[in-house]
């Protein structure tokens, strides 16, 4: 804009000059002209050619005059005579030569010799005579005629040139009107472009008068203070809301510094720099760089935070920087306030967190000794009172040991502490576990409990199966408890992916249901939906949300839809990686070791830093009538196992001086006497992690604390499989049997069994039918009353289609099994 | 223009055509209005401070040099002041120049040309000169009409 604006000027300031030099050309030339006509050489020389005439007639009447009168004055005649030769002397000279020349030629001859003959007879020494006089007078008379003609010729000849003249005249006429012409529409060009400009500007003008207003409405009108400074740092223009902000009114502070008014003190020297670096080199730090937060200074000498923001831009005076600032205090105020009461919360509920896993972990070890004791205790003669009273003891102190390891799960999941495990394992045998340890409750609430195990899923998967097992255990023991006609039904499927499956376990029940608004509560911590109906809830505070974080945690989630009135259904998704060999678990390679029989009492070494658990786990084992050594950490153990040769060790595994794992390691690699002796891990709940770091190191099994009474006879029996914590006999399945059904029905269930037993292993030898479907049978009746060595041997036979050796080898496992069932039977009708 | 002169022409014509006074070629006549007029003869003229113009004439060819006293010093000379004088030649041409027109030394009353007098032939022997080349001034009309040769009197006119 600013170039074409130039650009018209100079054309402006071009075509003036030329005008103007146009119109003095027009002027000189106007003014030649004008003198041209007033000088008159050519009138003059018609004049002269005129006064030849008159001068000739004039002598030709003085000789007539002289001829009739002879006296007359001679010196009269000779002067007419030389005034009219005077005459024809100009005539035959200069420009009236000019003027005549050209056809005229033979006149000029003529008048010529008449002038030399004049002179002849003039200038003769002697008085004129009367001859002399006739003479003249006889020449004068016969040039008149030629006299006449040069004066005809003369006249025409000043015509010819007045109408070439005029005819000149008439084109510098045209030139200078063309000129004038040519000025004219010049100017009116010009006047129309100055016109135009002009309206031009005026539309400008309006425009920049009204942008102009609005402008200044609109700084008026902010609630951003705006403040505009020059160079030099002085404001020069400061709106209503910055004399709000500020506490200066406009007229105080315009034409002052920000130095001296809003900049904090301690900014000051900053901001001097940062100007003069800004003028000097143009390169913008906090000019044109958006918002940024500073602060600065009301009147009154507070500081206050600012959120600002500046522009630049170049004025007549030099460049102009506007900031537009706006208070941020309060702003600022609150957001401190959020971060403070954040804060607390966060704190606080570490606080919690801490509190709670502290209180727990402390909770559980005296709860060990109670539940130890009470197991003891069961162990002595009692009368049936007091039977009753050590069961309910016991039965409380499981209560709360289980409220004790939820609360340490629901914290080690809040404190991001719990890892899961990842090994092998058999989807079948987990869930087929679970749901046959829960049938029996079912059973007693006359409740249908089926299972719908899809057949891909009969595999092995990487994953954590213990957590995967008690998700399971929760959602089914929830339904149960929550279901009083009807049944359950568990179905099991998966979608298969290259590597991974994604699995989905929905547990739906026919219970009563959950109101709608209520869905998500059951998965929050502590709430349990039936206790207002005055139930006991055993577990079900946390269970829930603890499975829901767990699935979380592995990947997956767990959900719930319900219907009130007509049940609920949860489905636990989670992603599972499939394994891809089933090959041995654990690197340490077992070695044969002798095996003993149950009866036979066995050295045992205690390895553990509690001394209650190390007392109650040698007052259990001393019970049963085995010897005890003990060692107080790793280190001693390590020693004690190098002195002499034990049956079992039992090793807790987090110790101080050295712990379990390293201990076990060290007696797997050292030859002494205690190589190839079991070694049975013992971790706190919430520890299972330790469960792979365990195995490696070379331990044979691995037990949660506290080691309960049936768990140690079965560590103690020696007959463990292949598989560590698979006993022969599931104790608790079969406790739970023995509860529901009673020492004498529970024989005959079992009877059966074995009966059917019979029969399906004729089939197998016969290979008459499906092998896979007369194993799955058999193998969930031997789940039913806690078989465990044979559902083991089962699961082994099919990973492979059966033959004669893997049927003779669980045909074994189901005789001992049957002997050792029927012992334990025995023992509880006895004990009846 | 054209008109004017050839009015002028027919003018003079008839002015010229009563011959008048007895003229004398040798002397200028130099009179008041009224009074009896005084002769002043080729010496008396050169007796007053001569002035030179050399300048080319539209009557003449070529540069010539004019020399004789300037009118204003010849009016002095006779103690005449008037606003107009009347100028008469030989052969009764007669213009009026108004006072004015007469600069301190210019016209002057021409008796040599090129150092040398003029016979009547030659336009003498008094011929009112005006410097034509020095000014465009002095190529008008109304300059050539007042440059009479042959020049035989001078009458002072107060109006």
């Amino acid at each position: 804009m600013s170039a074409h604006e130039s650009r018209r000027r100079i054309g402006v300031f071009i075509v003036f000059p030329l005008l103007v030099l146009l119109l003095g050309l027009l002027g000189g030339n106007l003014l030649r002209e004008l003198r041209d006509l007033s000088t008159a050489e050519v009138d003059n020389l018609q004049w002269t050619i005129l006064q030849v005439e008159t001068e000739i007639a004039n002598l030709s009447a003085t000789l007539s005059d002289a001829v009739a009168a002879p006296e007359s004055d001679a010196d009269a005649v000779r002067l007419r005579a030389d005034i009219a030769l005077s005459r024809l002397l100009i005539v035959g000279r200069g420009e009236a030569l000019d003027l005549l020349r050209g056809g005229a030629d033979d006149l000029l001859t003529r008048i010529e010799t008449y002038q030399s003959d004049m002179v002849a007879v003039l200038d003769a020494d002697t008085e004129l005579s009367q001859d002399d006089i006739a003479r003249l007078r006889a020449l004068t008379k016969s040039i008149r005629p030629d006299i006449r003609e040069l004066v005809l010729l003369g006249l025409e000849a000043g015509t010819r040139r007045a109408s070439e003249r005029r005819a000149e005249f008439s084109r510098q006429l045209a030139i200078t009107g063309a000129i004038a012409i040519a000025v004219i529409l010049g100017l009116s060009a010009v006047l129309v472009f100055l016109d135009r400009l002009l309206v031009r500007a005026d539309k400008r003008d309006a425009e920049l008068l009204n942008s102009s207003s609005r402008l200044t409405s609109t700084v008026a009108a902010s609630l951003d203070a705006i403040v505009t400074a020059n160079e030099s740092g002085e404001i020069v223009e400061f709106n209503a809301s910055a004399e709000r902000i500020f506490g200066w009114s406009r007229d105080e502070i315009l034409g002052r510094k920000m130095d001296d008014t809003i900049i904090p003190h301690h900014h000051r020297a900053a901001h001097a720099a940062g100007m003069e670096r800004y003028l000097a080199t143009h390169e913008p730090h906090v000019v044109d760089a958006g918002r940024v937060e500073l602060s600065a200074l009301r009147r009154s000498g507070e500081e206050f935070p600012v959120e600002l923001n500046i522009t630049s831009v170049k004025s007549a005076d030099g460049e102009l920087f506007i900031a537009y600032l706006r208070d941020i205090s309060q702003r600022k105020i609150n957001e401190q306030k959020l971060i403070d009461a954040r804060d607390k919360a966060e704190s606080m509920d570490r606080a919690k967190s801490q509190f709670l896993a502290v209180m727990s972990h402390e909770m559980r070890t005296p709860l060990n000794g109670i539940l130890g004791v009470l197991d003891l205790m069961q162990q002595t003669r009692l009368t049936k009172q007091q039977h009753r009273y050590v069961q309910v003891a016991s039965a409380s102190g499981e209560i709360l040991l289980e409220h004790v390891n939820e609360a340490v799960d629901i914290t080690r999941i809040e404190m991001g502490s719990m890892q899961l495990s990842t090994h092998p394992f058999e989807m079948r045998t987990v869930v087929e576990g679970v749901v046959d340890v829960l049938k029996p409750l079912a059973r007693e609430k006359d409740l249908t409990l089926t299972l719908e195990f899809d057949a891909s899923m009969d595999r092995s998967f990487d994953g954590d199966g213990t957590r995967l097992g008690q998700i399971l255990t929760n959602l089914i023991g929830n339904a149960i408890k929550f279901t009083d006609a009807g049944g359950i039904e568990i179905s099991l499927s998966g979608i298969h992916g290259p590597d991974a499956t994604s699995m989905s376990l929905v547990v739906s029940d026919t219970g009563r249901g959950i109101p709608n608004d209520r869905l998500e509560d059951v998965f929050e911590d502590f709430v349990a939906l039936s206790h207002s109906e005055g139930r006991q809830s055993r577990g079900d505070g946390l269970g829930l949300s603890i499975s829901r974080k767990v699935a979380r945690l592995m990947g997956g989630d767990l959900t719930v839809q319900s219907t009130l009135g007509e049940g609920s259904i949860f489905t636990f998704n989670v992603p599972l990686l499939r394994a891809q060999v089933s090959a041995d678990e654990t690197p340490y390679k077992r070695a044969e070791r002798p095996q003993k029989q149950s009866d036979e009492k066995c050295h045992v070494l205690i390895v553990e830093d509690n001394a209650i658990n190390r007392s109650v786990l040698r007052d259990m084992l001393e019970r049963l009538g085995h010897t005890v050594d003990d060692a107080e950490d790793g280190l001693q153990g390590l020693r004690k196992a190098k002195s002499r040769a034990f049956d079992l060790i039992i090793m807790d595994v987090s110790m101080p001086v050295m712990d379990g794992t390293e201990a076990a390691r060290r007696i797997r690699a050292e030859s002494g006497p205690n190589k190839s002796t079991r070694i049975i891990g013992l971790t706190a709940h919430g520890r299972e992690e330790y469960r792979d770091r365990a195995l490696k190191a070379g331990m044979d099994g691995f037990f949660t604390k506290p080691i309960r009474f049936s768990a140690l006879r079965e560590v103690l029996s020696f007959e463990t499989p292949s598989r560590e914590n698979i006993a022969d006999l599931d104790d608790e399945v079969l406790n739970d049997l023995l509860e529901v059904l009673g020492p004498e029905r529970a024989k005959k269930t079992a009877d059966t069994f074995f009966t059917d037993t019979e029969a399906q292993l004729m089939m197998l030898t016969a290979n008459e039918h499906d092998s896979a479907a007369v194993l799955h049978k058999m193998r969930g009746g031997a789940a039913l009353i806690g078989l465990a060595s044979v559902v083991a041997q089962i699961d082994e036979i099919g990973k492979d289609i059966p033959n004669d050796s893997s049927i003779e080898a669980l045909r074994t496992v189901l005789k001992d099994s049957q002997e050792n069932l029927l012992k334990r039977f025995q023992r509880h009708i006895q004990a009846d | 223009m054209f008109r004017s002169a050839l009015l002028a022409s027919f003018v003079c014509l008839a002015m010229t055509t009563p011959p008048v006074y007895a003229q004398d070629p040798t002397s200028l006549q130099v009179s008041a209005q009224g009074e009896t007029s005084v002769s002043l003869t080729l010496a008396e003229l050169d007796n007053l401070d001569q002035v030179s113009i050399t300048t080319t004439t539209i009557w003449t060819e070529g540069e010539i040099t004019f020399t004789g006293p300037a009118l204003s010093s010849v009016l002095e000379a006779a103690e005449i002041k008037a606003s107009h004088l009347a100028l008469t030649a030989l052969n009764d041409y007669a213009i009026e120049m108004p006072a004015p027109d007469i600069g301190a030394d210019y016209p002057i009353i021409a008796t040599r040309m090129d150092g040398k007098p003029m016979s009547v032939r030659d336009k003498g022997p008094f011929w009112i000169v005006f410097p034509y080349d020095s000014d465009d001034a002095f190529q008008s009309e109304e300059v050539f009409a007042q440059s009479i040769w042959q020049l035989d009197r001078i009458e002072a006119l107060d109006y």
